[in-house]
């Protein structure tokens, strides 16, 4: 795949397939442009003019990433910004996931972005789903996420509600398949696709917004949550049978354990959310601890130990849900 | 209750003193609770006397022209339809290939993973390599054999890992059955590799020096196992340098014959634990708690575990620290009130959690749980 700039036209060429990416643009109506800044008036004068540091952008662009089995994406990725980066004279914030710092990509999106608007921001979030939580809602322009790195409907959700009414989001991937759990967004977009690279573009409207809102992660906490305490009071029953000693069916203690166990898996789902990290381990306790106490019913062994040990598990693990759910 | 056809597949090949090890006892005394059959697939690496413990047990050998695993995976591809629970022996990168296999053959069957790990192991393994993160998916069920290693797992992997400590399997200790306090002696006991580096034997032999004269009554330093050249040396130069000690430390050499070394866990009152580490709690503990030894360790992994976080035995937490080991072995000596109760604590305390019959069939419970999940709801 090569890059291919003439004075009016940058497209993308593989064997006999092009993609054009940038066309030189025309202003009909300069003087009534809103972006009557110096970046514009210098299109028309002897020094560098966008396009001029477009091509050369885009030259170094194929310099630094040629071999990089990304490079069609990024390429792409320029083919969609651009028109976004110049809409306004407004500072444009940009956001990326899953785009390696030390890429060639990353210098020359920058530095495009830099001179069209000193203050064009591109961050580039480290490659943890935990980091899409800890951006302020509608916080970017646009916002470029790798699928590769994190294909998950709840990862791209968080994303989505990065993305400030009006901006963009640009699913990038060199992967054939979709995701099964995507498939359900990814037709709403506009789709590029040039040899193994494919974008999908959302323009983030008041109904993309609303899905992942109910998709992405907060909900997914929150709605994991009613179910965490949901089976914590489906547990208050048997267990304080157990423990005062009454004689149950063995269904009791398997479906104790149960309830335990999925508790334990959704627990361990919302993990890196959790406050007391030590929840888990504490779910998985109070089930060892029905389960031996299980053991103990069915050898007919002496149970005083078992429900001890039953006791403080359970006392542990209430007080825990407790203190991280009140 | 479902019977199930067991298999065990180690890692490496199987030597005949590992059928007595938790490896492949805990399967057996799985079979014993809830199995049809029990497989040991292994290449052969001699005979397998000790197979005539394991009543019912079917040792399986794999071809001596292929390497070990690639014969296993041979094995499983056409016998996985006898297999419906595998058990395997370490989180180790050979089995891979073999659990994808059984996976993909058997659906509907159960992996077994037994960690035998220890922190520092564990805090090694290649997470982010994909084919062992999937092998880690393909086990059902994942268990360690310390809490405080339970606990780090649940950090780095964030899936469930249960707690199954290496146990006891009481039929093969029937010597257990007639211990009594009032036999015991006053013999601290230790029993490993002397002179290993990770056995830690100097601080077990100097703390007991650093005890000696705080005493209230003689006690007798019993070091049972093979001896390095240099920790040989280095109780020669103990002697020499306490000659009124050296009568009471005795190095009795490696006993093999486990009649003759349950003798010595008959008659002892303590047991000593001087390791720098150990991947979960060591089997010598867990003998020597059968006997109703009160049991002084360093602060392994499963120091807590083995005393019931010090309600039925006593932990110096640094290895290095051979004054905090000897204060807590004279205080352990010196209480003989303490000693004779928890004769029977400790005993108790092993029979109800670290007994492989009931810990078998918590395992099964597990199992059921797995199969439940697998219900459509």
């Amino acid at each position: 795949m090569i890059v291919k700039i003439t004075d009016t036209c940058i497209t993308l060429e593989e064997g006999a397939d092009t993609f054009t990416l940038l066309k030189k643009p025309v202003f009909p109506h300069f003087h009534d442009n809103v972006t009557k800044r110096a970046y514009i008036s210098s299109y028309y004068e002897a020094g560098e003019t966008i396009w001029a540091y477009c091509q050369a952008s885009m030259e170094t662009l194929a310099d630094l990433c040629h071999d990089d089995p990304y490079f069609g994406c990024y390429a792409m990725l320029f083919y969609r910004l651009y028109p976004l980066l110049l809409s306004s004279s407004q500072a444009k914030n940009v956001i990326s996931y899953g785009l390696p710092v030390n890429c060639g990509a990353h210098q020359v999106l920058q530095n495009f972005m830099t001179f069209l608007q000193e203050g064009n921001a591109l961050t580039i979030l480290p490659q943890s789903p935990f980091s899409l939580v800890s951006l302020g809602r509608q916080s970017s322009h646009a916002f470029l996420y790798c699928l590769d790195v994190c294909p998950t409907l709840t990862a791209v959700c968080d994303a989505i509600c990065k993305v400030k009414p009006g901006g963009i989001l640009i699913l990038y991937t060199i992967r054939e398949a979709l995701p099964a759990e995507l498939s359900g967004l990814c037709p709403q977009a506009k789709k590029d696709r040039f040899g193994t690279c494919t974008l999908y573009t959302l323009t983030a409207d008041e109904a993309l917004s609303e899905f992942a809102s109910a998709n992405g992660s907060e909900n997914a906490i929150l709605s994991r949550a009613d179910k965490i305490l949901q089976r914590v009071n489906d547990l208050q029953e048997p267990l304080q049978a157990m423990l005062a000693g009454a004689a149950l069916p063995t269904d009791v203690y398997t479906i104790t354990a149960l309830i335990l166990q999925q508790t334990e898996e959704i627990l361990l789902s919302i993990y890196d959310y959790l406050e007391n990290d030590e929840l888990p381990i504490r779910a998985n306790n109070l089930k060892e601890a029905v389960l031996s106490y299980l053991v103990g019913i069915d050898g007919g062994f002496d149970l005083t130990d078992y429900r001890e040990k039953l006791t403080q598990s359970s006392e542990s693990f209430f007080a825990a849900i407790q203190k991280e759910f009140s | 209750m479902n019977q199930y056809k067991m298999c065990m597949i180690p890692a490496v090949p199987l030597e005949n003193v590992q059928l007595m090890k938790d490896r492949v006892v805990f399967p057996y005394a799985c079979f014993r609770a809830f199995g049809e059959s029990l497989r040991l697939v292994t290449k052969s690496t001699g005979d397998y006397p000790y197979l005539s413990y394991l009543e019912g047990a079917q040792l399986v050998t794999l071809p001596k022209e292929q390497p070990h695993m690639e014969a296993a995976i041979r094995y499983v591809s056409e016998h996985a339809d006898e297999i419906d629970l595998l058990f395997l022996f370490g989180a180790r990168g050979e089995y891979m290939e073999l659990a994808h296999t059984y996976k993909t053959l058997r659906p509907d069957g159960i992996i077994y993973l037994k960690l035998d790990a220890n922190i520092d192991w564990m805090s090694a393994l290649p997470l982010f390599h994909k084919p062992f993160s999937d092998f880690l998916q393909d086990c059902d069920i994942i268990s360690c054999e310390g809490r405080r290693l339970q606990s780090l797992l649940y950090k780095k992997w964030q899936r469930p890992v249960e707690y199954i400590p290496n146990g006891v399997y009481y039929p093969l200790y029937p010597a257990t059955d007639d211990v009594r306090y009032e036999e015991k002696e006053n013999i601290i006991l230790t029993v490993g590799r002397l002179g290993d580096i990770q056995k830690n034997s100097l601080l077990l032999l100097y703390a007991y020096a650093l005890a000696f004269p705080n005493l209230k009554e003689s006690w007798e330093l019993v070091m049972v196992g093979s001896v390095t050249l240099e920790f040989q040396s280095d109780y020669e130069d103990f002697c020499k340098r306490f000659p009124s000690l050296a009568p009471h430390v005795r190095l009795t050499g490696n006993i093999a014959d486990k009649q003759e070394l349950y003798q010595y866990y008959r008659k002892a009152k303590i047991f000593a634990l001087s390791s720098r580490g150990e991947g979960g709690s060591p089997n010598v503990f867990s003998e020597a708690a059968v006997f109703g030894c009160s049991v002084i360790t360093t602060g392994v992994d499963a120091a807590a575990d083995m005393t019931d976080h010090g309600r039925v035995g006593r932990i110096s937490p640094d290895i290095e620290d051979f004054d905090g080991y000897a204060k807590e072995l004279t205080t352990l000596c010196n209480d003989t009130d303490y000693l004779a109760r928890n004769f029977h604590q400790m005993r108790t305390y092993i029979k109800e959690y670290f007994d492989y019959d009931r810990l078998a069939s918590r395992l099964r419970m597990l199992i059921e749980l797995q199969l439940l999940k697998r219900r459509p709801s």
